[in-house]
């Protein structure tokens, strides 16, 4: 085939953070930069751009990708200013099948540097959008998209990949969900302001908690983090008389033996009318007692607990992208029998079996008046239909093989089996898998194959 | 008697309750979706059989044990389908099905082919409303006693820090489930309560006594007492949690062993159902 699809990129494994950023377009420069390279780079037909911040990449077709990924390479020095020898080594190109397995796996998430992470598929969508803004794509890269989102879709709903906590955060946020039907009356108090107990206040502000006490040994920080969360901050020494109201506690202060033990919540329990408490304790020593475990509604958790429970997860979630992997070569192999298709030889091919069928059936269906017929009348009409059929056939072919070789000329073999042709080996497509992000009809012009003959 | 309708119903509750259980136990499935409707089938199918008997007998279909009991599963199984649907939680009917499918099993093997005549004395208005309250509150206490039953599951998968697992993203929060138990002891108790005022207006139209010292009226006034207290306990000391959830079953226990004592030990006046 004459054209080739490709992808020159780098992501979080190729690449340190010091080169990703500097390559890295801002959401505002890509659709410019899109229509850089459209005039900029005249072997390159079709084009997208993918900048998050573990990875740049560039999905283009072309007829020479050779050629185009040195224009790409180019490119992408110019437009970010940076030396090419800086990435040249993190840059890995991909062709043909292979860079569309890379393409579908991304948007499955099966590349990110957290598993199964939800941002990617809407980055991938934004980029999509991007390219249709910027008018760089065609009846290719738009399949292979909307064919990478439908692989999103199928991996999310097919496998357990986005399960379970990948951080003792979210771990704690969801064991409060668990306990707790509703957060928006619940109080937080944070004992000891630390990273992660703040994430987590974080999160659970996020979720709809509106009371939140925090309690640190230097009152300032407290103070501070209570403005930037809209919490209310407790002097250390003070905040024991608060813990009758506290539903979730976090502890995360350095100390040496343990701040809570049985003998002060036992008592408040019973003031709180046994409404359960959950304790969190990121703290290292503890600074709950573990006995506080065995008091009833009181559910105790710390951070070896928690970090299981990310272990666990994280595991989990690699077992399903094995499951994953398979549903991408699946979707590799049906994507690819259309792409093949597309070339000029197999489409001739099925444009001439298409007519000699269509010949075929009306001579059936005239079958018993051609039966009345003289044996040389009858080979005079076969010979006439025929030589319609050629004419037809011959001035298709003609046109095609001047086409071939040029970036037009797949499209133009695309539209003429389409208008000729019998049935396509397209990989069966879900029934409105890829309409539902954008129905663009390309911008240049191209037919949108998606749908194009069930 | 019989109808054609009892079967089907039965099967498809046990089909229900699979599907429920499966549900649970598998990671990924849609499967509730079809577990509900097995369920809402055999209650339609169960509906059926009980318009059939109450057309057959001129009045409400309680007129023995087997009979009772299919009524009890058919408001258990309605209950909780709109359990179901109003909180969202299908997780509940793996545990409640069982419980409309042991009822409902139990009334098929000993329902009996010929139809209960109600003596004349008892026939009255009084009839269908006493039986309905009395049935009704019994339903909500046995989804009661599942809901704690969920509350105890996943209290312990809490507790031993196990519940980060699957099926923990399946069962409802730990909060809702012990409100939605208080709710349901709650209108179950109301409903009992009333169930007892009419019987015993209907006793006095009846034999001319509002309180005959009979088993079942003795039992029923046990459980009613320690339900009383159940609810006594939540509001005053502030019962909740685990241990609302263990005395709801434990009440719960007295209950059904009352029911199945009373009924075929001393059916007494009520004839061996219990209502």
């Amino acid at each position: 085939m004459a054209l080739e699809l490709f992808i020159l990129g780098l992501n979080h494994q190729t690449a340190p953070v010091e080169v990703r950023e500097r390559l890295a377009f801002a959401e505002a420069e890509v659709v410019p930069a899109l229509s850089q390279l459209k005039q900029g780079a005249p072997s390159i037909a079709e084009a997208a751009l993918l900048s998050t911040c573990n990875r740049v990449e560039l999905v283009a077709v072309s007829t020479e990708s050779a050629r185009a990924a040195e224009e790409l390479r180019g490119f992408l020095a110019l437009e970010r200013r940076v030396e090419a020898d800086a990435f040249e080594s993190a840059l890995y190109h991909l062709e043909g099948r292979e860079a569309v397995r890379h393409l579908f796996r991304v948007g499955a998430s099966l590349d990110s540097m957290v598993l199964g992470e939800p941002q990617i598929l809407g980055q991938l969508k934004i980029a999509y959008a991007q390219a249709v803004r910027a008018g760089t794509l065609g009846m290719i890269l738009h399949r292979t998209f909307h064919r990478a989102f439908s692989v999103a879709k199928r991996v999310r709903k097919g496998t357990l990949i986005g399960h379970g906590a990948v951080s003792v955060s979210s771990a704690a946020v969801s064991l409060a969900r668990e306990i707790f039907d509703d957060l928006k009356d619940k109080t937080v108090m944070l004992l000891g302001a630390g990273q992660m107990a703040e994430l987590t206040a974080r999160q659970l502000v996020k979720l709809g908690v509106q009371s939140l006490l925090i309690v640190n040994r230097t009152f300032e920080r407290a103070a501070a983090l209570a403005r930037e969360l809209g919490g209310t901050a407790v002097t250390f020494e003070n905040y024991k008389p608060y813990l009758k109201i506290a539903d979730v506690l976090i502890g995360s202060v350095a100390t040496a033996r343990p701040l809570l033990g049985p003998e002060d919540i036992e008592p408040i329990l019973r003031e709180r009318r046994y409404r359960p408490m959950f304790l969190i304790d990121l703290g290292v020593p503890r600074n709950f007692h573990e006995r506080l475990s065995t008091l009833e509604n009181v559910y105790l958790y710390d951070i070896d607990d928690l970090g299981t429970a990310v272990t666990n997860s994280r595991a989990e979630r690699e077992r399903e992208a094995e499951k994953a992997e398979v549903f991408v070569a699946e979707e590799v192999e049906g994507f690819w029998r259309w792409l093949d298709g597309l070339e000029l030889v197999p489409t001739i091919k099925d444009i001439r079996s298409n007519m000699d069928r269509l010949r075929e059936i009306e001579f059936g269906r005239h079958r018993a008046w051609l039966a009345t017929l003289q044996p040389d009348e009858r080979g005079h009409i076969e010979s006439l239909t025929r030589g319609i059929s050629n004419k037809i056939l011959h001035q298709v072919t003609t046109e095609l093989r001047r086409a071939n070789g040029f970036v037009d000329g797949v499209y133009a073999a695309e539209i003429a089996r389409r208008l000729l042709g019998s049935d396509l080996p397209v990989e069966e497509a879900e029934p409105g898998d890829s309409g539902d992000f954008f129905d663009h009809d390309l911008d240049s012009g191209m037919p949108v194959t998606r749908g194009g003959r069930r | 008697m019989s109808t054609l309708w009892l079967a089907p119903a039965l099967v498809l509750y046990v089909l229900a309750v699979f599907l429920f259980i499966a549900d649970m136990v598998a990671r990924q499935t849609r499967l509730n979706r079809y577990a509900l409707m097995a369920l809402g089938a055999g209650a339609i199918s169960h509906t059926m059989d009980l318009v059939t008997r109450g057309l057959q007998a001129g009045n409400i279909p309680v007129g023995n044990f087997a009979q009772s009991l299919s009524f009890l599963a058919w408001i258990i199984a309605l209950a909780s389908l709109v359990l179901i649907v109003r909180f969202k939680m299908p997780a509940i009917g793996a545990f409640t099905a069982p419980a409309v499918v042991v009822a409902l099993g139990a009334a098929y093997v000993l329902m009996p082919s010929e139809a209960h005549k109600l003596p004349s004395t008892l026939r009255s208005a009084w009839l269908p409303i006493h039986v309905t309250l009395a049935f009704f509150g019994e339903a909500l206490f046995v989804l009661a006693a599942s809901v704690s039953l969920v509350y105890l599951v996943h209290e312990s998968r809490l507790k031993a820090k196990r519940s980060l697992g699957m099926i923990g993203g399946k069962l409802p929060s730990l909060e809702k489930l012990d409100r939605i138990n208080y709710r349901l002891l709650g209108c179950g108790f109301v409903l009992l309560s009333l169930a007892m005022v009419t019987g015993a207006i209907w006793a006095a139209n009846a034999w001319g006594r509002f309180w005959s010292w009979e088993p079942i009226e003795c039992w029923t006034l046990v459980t009613w007492l320690l339900y009383a207290g159940l609810l006594e306990s939540r509001l005053a000391a502030g019962w909740r949690g685990r241990r609302a959830a263990t005395l709801t079953i434990a009440v719960f226990t007295v209950l059904v062993g009352s029911y199945l004592g009373v009924s075929l030990v001393y059916p007494g006046k009520h004839g061996g159902s219990f209502g």
